[in-house]
């Protein structure tokens, strides 16, 4: 138990590592080099160890843990003996004042570096706290989604079984069909979810990104898609040149498919769905747009949030799962470093938009 | 039909055996049920099944290890069952020899009309051994002449090059069934080929602007994302 705190306090305060080695390292020798021209042009050396106290300063905020700054404050003390005072260089540290200015240097040390690993750990606490409160959100606006679907789903097969006999083939057929439906949805909602805990955060470094045909991605988006609306169409537009794109394609995918989804939901049968690809010059941009009856005004500005509140709002009008969707989008989208927008054109309809960083490959 | 296929299922969730067991049975295959690893291969010894459906997530064993098991002595065909964000362990089935997957959630015809392929593409197994392919495939529009070596789209010659017709004859010749990246670069290639796929994606990108009708959405060859290409079975 001991020796596992003493590496953890090791691992902790005393690690090592090549960047911060090369900081400190870089730090020193400037500040020497900047001191040595200082004493040749300008003559007089008092105020030598200013400098030194502000590079041990620097190191302290800039690595982690103690030994660097440690390391620096005693490496400063040494240079400015051996450099900057006289005798200049020899060693002589029986100077007077020097155990003070030797301690000075070290309480510099020590107390930038707590601070700085403090200053650290209050921020990992706000990130993790906000991580939270998101997922929290998310989760709360989920399990109240779910209940839903469950609920019809366990009446009907409850109802089918106990009641088989006096059930006719078409009432049958009614409550089946509500099952597949609710299973479907649900199907859709978990597609969400893995999508979001694929990306683990909101940092860009998480996703795993490959070099993939933005055409393919549509291609495949539209197949799916059609698996679940086989009557509805969409117009493609795609350009000449084959457009490369780093991205995770299932994340991708499953963002048009939400977009696609959510504007055959909207409208019925009769809306006419549009998706366009064009490059502009470090992106690709895509627009889903359809000639419905446009995005609510009150809730446009609140459209990405996965907060419960924006759900309520749509409950009455609109299908459940666009609130989720359309803010998973989001999330996938800025992960990818790209951007979201959504619009209502002007001549009717809503129109989404959203770039990803793009690599070019003239065919 | 007086002999019916025989089909074994290793599945480990009870409900999602059952339903597949009755799609299988009011189908008119015969069905098998194991639910671990190790009782799938016993049957697969025993019972010689025409065909298994294999879901990579068993409690006792590895998947990729039953399927390295099974090919050491059988060339049966396996169709394997995984889940969406896997797309890893669906290629290295693949490439492992596995025929086909199928993706949870799917649907029942999803799940027949794989099962028909790998089924249809076993019988043949040995005409398609042969390293010249001899006739025609035709799907609506298409049409793929193999001893021309040409590939005609309404009865027009689509142009495509030397390596662009070999891609699509070789998709057409195991038509249904799912081809990884990495198989059609080796057969395409040549097996020292660089393993970055793309220039596979830019030559599949002019093959269809040559012969799918309608930008983005493909009706012959489909794409199977992080996976391989699919070319439509033949009418």
């Amino acid at each position: 138990m001991k020796t596992d705190n003493h590496r953890l306090f090791f691992r902790k305060y005393l690690s090592f590592s090549w960047h911060d080695t090369l900081i400190t390292l870089l730090i020193m020798s400037v500040t020497t080099v900047f001191c040595l021209y200082l004493r040749i042009f300008h003559g007089g050396d008092s105020y030598m160890s200013g400098f030194y106290i502000l590079s041990v300063f620097l190191i302290a905020r800039s690595t982690s843990g103690y030994l660097y700054s440690v390391f620096s404050s005693f490496l400063s003390v040494i240079l400015v003996n051996y450099l900057f005072t006289y005798p200049y260089f020899s060693f002589n540290f029986t100077l007077p004042g020097y155990p003070l200015m030797i301690m000075c240097m070290l309480i510099v040390a020590v107390i930038t570096g707590m601070m700085t690993s403090q200053l650290m750990k209050q921020n990992d606490l706000r990130i993790k706290a906000e991580k939270e409160k998101t997922r929290g959100n998310l989760l709360r606006a989920v399990s109240h989604d779910l209940r839903t679907p469950l609920t019809s789903i366990l009446g009907a097969s409850s109802t089918l079984m106990e009641n088989d006999a006096s059930l006719d083939p078409a009432e049958r057929r009614l409550l089946l069909a509500g099952i597949k439906d609710d299973a479907q949805w649900l199907i859709r909602m978990v597609e969400n979810l893995l999508s979001v805990t694929r990306i683990d955060g909101t940092s860009s470094t998480r996703i795993t990104k490959t070099e993939e045909p933005a055409e393919e991605v549509i291609d495949e988006s539209l197949q799916k898609f059609h698996k679940r609306f086989p009557d509805t169409e969409v117009q493609v537009s795609i350009p000449d040149e084959l457009i490369m794109i780093p991205m995770d394609p299932l994340l991708i995918e499953q963002v048009i498919i939400n977009l696609l989804e959510n504007a055959a939901l909207h409208a019925g049968s009769a809306v006419h769905i549009h998706i366009k690809l064009e490059s502009q010059q470090d992106f690709a941009l895509f627009t889903v747009s359809d000639d419905g009856r446009g995005i609510d005004p009150r809730i446009l500005p609140h459209i990405f949030e996965s907060g419960i509140h924006t759900i309520d709002a749509e409950r009455s009008d609109q299908r459940r799962n666009m609130g989720i969707g359309l803010s998973v989008c989001d999330t996938i989208i800025r992960a990818h470093g790209g951007q979201m927008h959504a619009a209502n054109a002007d001549e009717g309809g809503a129109v989404f938009t959203f770039t990803l960083p793009i690599e070019e490959a003239h065919v | 039909m007086s002999y019916r296929d025989r089909i074994l299922i290793v599945e480990d969730e009870k409900n999602i055996a059952g339903f597949m067991t009755t799609i299988l049975t009011s189908n008119g295959y015969e069905v098998l049920h194991a639910e671990t690893g190790a009782e799938a291969l016993m049957l697969v010894s025993s019972h010689c099944p025409d065909a298994m459906i294999l879901d990579l997530g068993l409690p006792d064993m590895d998947g990729q290890r039953i399927i390295r098991t099974v090919r050491e002595w059988s060339q049966l065909p396996i169709l394997v069952v995984s889940a969406r964000s896997h797309e890893r362990d669906k290629v290295s089935a693949l490439d492992l020899g596995a025929d086909d997957y199928v993706t949870k959630p799917f649907g029942t015809g999803e799940l027949l009309a794989r099962l028909r392929t790998a089924l249809r593409h076993a019988h043949n197994r040995d005409a398609e051994e042969s390293l010249i392919q001899r006739g025609k495939f035709t799907a609506g529009d298409l049409c793929v002449d193999f001893d021309k070596r040409r590939v005609y789209v309404r009865g027009e010659d689509a142009k495509l090059t030397q390596n662009e017709y070999r891609i699509v004859a070789l998709l057409a010749k195991y038509a249904g069934r799912v081809l990884t990246y990495d198989y059609l670069i080796s057969q395409i290639w040549g097996p020292n080929a660089s393993g970055d796929n793309r220039i596979l994606r830019v030559n599949m990108a002019n093959i269809r602007r040559k012969i799918e009708p309608k930008p983005g959405q493909s009706q012959y060859i489909f794409t199977e994302m992080g996976v391989g290409y699919r070319m439509i079975e033949d009418d």
